[in-house]
């Protein structure tokens, strides 16, 4: 099962040239859309056989052109983006969507409209609580999106072929999610590094070509004898964007990475979209509410106002709970990108309910710069050691 | 029988030396120095020409500090956090935090049961660290180990506001041609890198005792600004530098006595003192 062509090696190849594929389907004639963030309803494009592709950052990449917009002190991974844009990484794209998840995304996408000329560009206003009227805002804003997409391709947004889209993107959350239960063992029968490389191709593929390269990765890791060594520690890595294997490779130097829960890992696909009889309901509903990024405001109950920390805290980090018991993690690592308000601003809570459920955690933060791996080697290889000593 | 600890620092390169029933034997200081990031051997055979011993003679080696991966014939390398942890409670049992100011490092960890329980370390910029009263003794024009002395003659503390390190520098300059007091601007130098250590300190809890080590535990206008910022007694131990490498060879011994009593075999490097060889070498 060493296929080049096939599974974990096709993975890695992907990974490696991200923008591969998009390319060679533009060149065959598909048109291809940017995307830079988990919330864009990749299922609208897919349903008009437009190809997404994750607009990504490059951690290697010094920062140069992107300084010429945006100041220093400002989300270095959305920085990278744009600059890795700027250099003329995403000129085969047709077009793009951009979003408002959070505010380094939309005034970005600001300046990367008016300094690219993609013959498409939208950008979606999603609102940042999961309140019913924040709801019914954001199902408003995916209508506007569906009626650019429709002027823009020609052809009608069906509910039938959002329908079949939907139901192949759901197909691709279940595999994901299929692809880290192989992380439950110990040790694990998949690396942390492996799955990144998985997911982050994904994001460079069709949906129907990412799912075949799913079940091919899931049978093939099945089948081989061979499997990650097993370490002294199982962790949870909780982080905004977790998507070079460099900074991986940090943490599996010394353990096993038995949950990424970031935008290079399993956040972009948990649970599945309902099928609504406007399905644009359902993508609103799973978009706003069931993505767990630290983005979006969640009350502990909705118009409360008084004081229940607790309740609070089990609202907005409860889903971590089952996570951490099912596949046995041993430490949690808050892994910070520098200047990323949104998760910085989660961190002291954050701490405060892995505290009382009694999980060793640890808070780490860099700059989305190759440099920054010494320091955060020493601050990994300490934390497993006091968790290991126990 | 014999344990080492090795602690290459971003500063300074430590060596200690220790017995079979850990008491020790030989400590050696050198300067990491570009070049010297190379020569742990050399530090090492200092070390151990001092104690009378053989390479050969040595049980068991742990590296530690930030160069802990340059050492080619440590058998284990153990992060400095881990070795200081051990190193600050053998010297005092009651401690239950310790800070580390280092050249490049400011970290502040808990101890618990004579180990590291918890840490925070300072970002990666050098504000909060050695190199921060290293830059500004060269502005100033005075030597770094004069610093504490001088500052300990101030009428009053001029407030730094800058902890960046490049403008804190500058900003020393401009108090300068100011005609403010030597003194005084580095009493209030030693107060705006205490108050950063102290708050990192904070985030973590403070539990006594303390005890400060590191070059910078060396000058005494940082211990004292350093009590006035936590508000509690310091201790320095004598040789604030060794606490690492002091660490690394309690954990080295440990870790050979452990697996001698479970009838382990542990896996040791060849007994050569060799120079580190660099990956990037090759492609010079």
């Amino acid at each position: 099962m060493s296929d080049k062509n096939k599974g974990l090696n096709r993975a890695r190849e992907i990974y490696l040239d991200s923008s591969r594929r998009a390319r060679e389907l533009r060149a065959a004639g598909k048109k291809v859309i940017g995307y830079p963030c988990a919330y864009v309803p990749l299922e609208m494009l897919t349903a008009l056989d437009l190809v997404p592709y994750r607009t990504c950052a490059d951690m290697k990449e010094p920062v140069t052109e992107a300084d010429r917009a945006l100041p220093h002190s400002f989300c270095p991974v959305m920085r990278n983006c744009l600059d890795c844009a700027l250099k003329g990484r995403n000129d085969f794209l047709d077009g793009m969507v951009a979003i408002h998840s959070c505010d380094p995304q939309e005034k970005t996408a600001r300046i990367w409209e008016s300094y690219t000329h993609y013959p498409y560009f939208h950008f979606i206003d999603m609102p940042i609580t999961v309140r019913p009227e924040a709801l019914e805002y954001f199902k408003g804003q995916l209508d506007d999106f569906r009626k650019t997409l429709e002027a823009f391709t020609g052809r009608k947004l069906s509910a039938d072929k959002l329908e079949t889209a939907i139901r192949s993107h759901n197909r691709q959350r279940a595999l994901v999610r299929e692809l880290f239960e192989l992380t439950k063992p110990s040790p694990p029968r998949i690396s942390g590094t492996e799955i990144m490389q998985v997911v982050k191709a994904l994001t460079g593929l069709p949906v129907a070509e990412g799912n075949d390269l799913l079940i091919e990765t899931i049978d093939e890791v099945k089948k081989r004898t061979g499997r990650p060594e097993s370490k002294p520690a199982r962790l949870l890595i909780w982080s905004s964007t977790l998507d070079d294997t460099d900074v991986m490779q940090v943490f599996e130097a010394r353990a096993n990475v038995v949950m990424n829960e970031s935008c290079g890992g399993i956040r972009a696909y948990k649970g599945e979209i309902k099928l609504t009889a406007d399905p644009l309901e359902g993508l609103a509903d799973y978009y706003l509410n069931e993505i767990t990024c630290a983005r979006t405001f969640r009350q502990a109950a909705l118009g409360e106002t008084k004081k229940d920390y607790a309740r609070d805290l089990q609202s907005r980090f409860g889903y971590l709970k089952g996570i951490i018991r099912d596949w046995k993690v041993s430490g949690v690592v808050l892994l910070l990108v520098r200047y990323c308000d949104p998760f910085a601003f989660e961190m002291p809570s954050l701490k405060d309910y892995l505290n009382t459920i009694g999980v060793p955690n640890t808070y780490i933060e860099y700059d989305y710069t190759a440099g920054a791996l010494a320091p955060m080697r020493t601050r990994v290889e300490a934390f497993i050691e006091t968790i290991s000593q126990r | 029988m014999h344990f080492a600890g090795v602690d290459i620092g971003s500063t300074m390169t430590k060596v200690v030396l220790t017995d079979k029933a850990g008491n020790l034997l030989s400590f050696i200081k050198g300067p990491t120095g570009a070049e010297h990031r190379q020569l742990a051997n050399e530090v090492m055979r200092q070390a151990l020409e001092e104690a009378g011993l053989h390479i050969g003679d040595i049980s068991y080696i742990v590296a530690t500090g930030y160069g802990r991966l340059n050492v080619p014939f440590a058998d284990c390398q153990i992060t400095e956090l881990s070795c200081h942890a051990r190193g600050v409670s053998s010297l005092f049992p009651r401690a239950r935090t310790a800070i580390d100011i280092g050249g490049q490092d400011a970290k502040c960890m808990k101890i618990d049961n004579g180990r590291l329980a918890n840490f925070v370390m300072n970002d990666k910029c050098a504000a909060g660290t050695g190199r921060f009263l290293e830059v500004t003794a060269s502005a100033l024009g005075i030597r770094l180990e004069d610093m504490g002395d001088i500052s300990l003659k101030a009428a009053r503390k001029i407030p730094i506001s800058n902890l960046c390190t490049i403008f804190a520098q500058q900003e020393v300059v401009a108090l300068l041609s100011r005609g403010e007091k030597l003194e005084n601007i580095l009493a209030g130098l030693h107060d705006a890198l205490a108050s950063r250590v102290a708050a990192l300190a904070r985030r973590l809890g403070l539990e006594p005792d303390l005890v400060l080590t590191g070059g910078v535990a060396k000058n005494i206008g940082m211990v004292k600004a350093m009590k006035e910022s936590l508000a509690c007694e310091i201790f320095v131990p004598e040789e604030p530098l060794l606490t690492g490498a002091l660490g690394a060879a309690i954990l080295a011994r440990e870790t050979y006595m452990r697996a001698a009593a479970a009838g382990e075999a542990l896996p040791t490097k060849s007994r050569r003192l060799e120079k580190a060889t660099f990956f990037s070498q090759e492609h010079r």
